[in-house]
């Protein structure tokens, strides 16, 4: 029986390479870097990490969307927007908005941290789960970006003289912070949680 | 140590890192993981061309989303569109020049990126030829194809619509249904596209002179 902690998976061409402990190994197909030496990765993932999660208090704070109705300036943030169609009564678009803008983000941040800090102090828990949990982390990403495009695209449509609506401070920060969060999940090694099998 | 051939024989699951050992399938055939039930491999002969087929479609469709009108609205009378060029020059006006770049980058390049290379890997492995630009294109559409954002796109072009309903006529245009199209496209490319198999046969048609690099 070949066991299987000996071996990784390729994250670019998914062929299967020997592991070799400590130093940098390159792809035996695709000769790209499978892995850096762990800390580097560790300390790379954080870093993305804290600045999403810094880009995530302004993203909130500052209006994502600002009407001018004959000069009168109104803005909303992420949760009034929200707020406001849930008053309104289109609750499907408002769950839409509320899972994709302030869960996605809340529950990446939470899964990529719980799995730094598991692999760093060995917390006892299913080596299989951790890997399914990174995937789901990696396959959610990119949907928080819905709220960005919505307000892309009617700033476009609502661009008249007497009505305008365009986005705000908080839409680029909140773009930026998806970037950041998708940035940080490529840079975790999923080889941090195979240390401790 | 195993050689390159006994490593070719493995397989591990790419959400619950388990390995698995191949064992030979019939056409159409399946295989799912042991452990937590995802498709890991399959067998298609026809792979390659269904995929080229797709692709070529998909990259008409995205030339004509991206040349018309997605779709106009008209509130009493005042008539407003969005296509590619007024929804950059709005961006523009409004000076959100870091949300435009991604846009730029999340929706137009990188989608035509990854469509352009895929198609080009599956010519270049049909003739036999340019064995180093397959390589590197596989490895540019290993990086690029988590950055397509087109389905979230389209998604948010229908969250807009509804909320714009109540005050707005709204009229469809050419390029919303070549988006309907190119989202259904991408779905069956990445189902039917194994990016394992292309690297197989990367390896089989350009054999041992592919690593002089």
């Amino acid at each position: 029986m070949i066991k299987s902690s000996k071996f990784v998976r390729c994250h670019t061409c998914e062929a299967v390479n020997y592991e070799h402990h400590g130093k940098g190994v390159f792809c035996r197909r695709c000769h790209s870097r499978i892995h850096q030496p762990r800390y580097i990765s560790y300390h790379r993932t954080w870093a993305f990490l804290i600045t999403a999660i810094i880009l995530y208090i302004p993203a909130n704070l500052y209006p994502i969307l600002i009407t001018k109705k004959f000069g009168v300036q109104t803005e909303s943030t992420i949760l009034g927007g929200i707020i406001h169609l849930w008053e309104v009564g289109s609750y499907p678009i408002a769950l839409i908005i509320l899972v994709a803008s302030v869960f996605v983000p809340l529950l990446k941040f939470i899964f990529i941290t719980y799995l730094l800090i598991s692999t760093k102090y060995n917390v006892n828990s299913s080596r299989v789960d951790k890997h399914k949990l990174f995937y789901i982390t990696e396959a959610i990403g990119p949907w928080s970006m819905i709220d960005v495009f919505v307000v892309i695209i009617l700033s476009v449509l609502i661009h008249f003289s007497g009505v305008q609506v365009f986005p705000g401070a908080g839409a680029t920060s909140f773009a930026l912070m998806v970037f950041f969060t998708m940035l940080s999940a490529l840079s975790f090694d999923t080889k941090l949680i195979k240390k401790e099998s | 140590m195993l050689t390159n051939q006994e490593l070719d024989q493995f397989i591990i699951c790419k959400k619950c890192d388990t390995l698995h050992r191949k064992i030979p399938l019939h056409q159409g055939g399946k295989a799912l993981c042991s452990k937590c039930d995802t498709l890991i491999y399959w067998r298609d002969d026809n792979m390659m061309e269904k995929t080229l087929a797709l692709v070529v479609t998909t990259l008409i469709s995205l030339f004509i989303a991206f040349n018309f009108t997605i779709i106009s609205i008209n509130i009493n009378g005042l008539e407003q569109s969005l296509s590619l060029i007024s929804l950059f020059s709005v961006l523009l006006e409004h000076q959100q020049y870091v949300v435009g770049i991604m846009f730029l980058f999340l929706i137009v390049l990188f989608p035509l990126m990854m469509l352009s290379s895929m198609f080009f890997v599956l010519i270049f492995i049909k003739i036999k030829k340019y064995g180093y630009a397959v390589k590197r294109l596989l490895i540019l559409l290993s990086h690029i194809k988590n950055w397509n954002m087109l389905d979230i796109f389209f998604i948010s072009l229908l969250v807009a619509m509804v909320k714009l309903f109540d005050y707005a006529r709204i009229e469809l245009g050419i390029s919303f249904m070549a988006f309907v199209l190119i989202v259904g496209l991408e779905l069956i490319i990445t189902k039917n596209i194994s990016f394992d198999e292309l690297w197989r046969k990367y390896e089989d048609t350009y054999g041992d002179s592919y690593d002089k690099e």
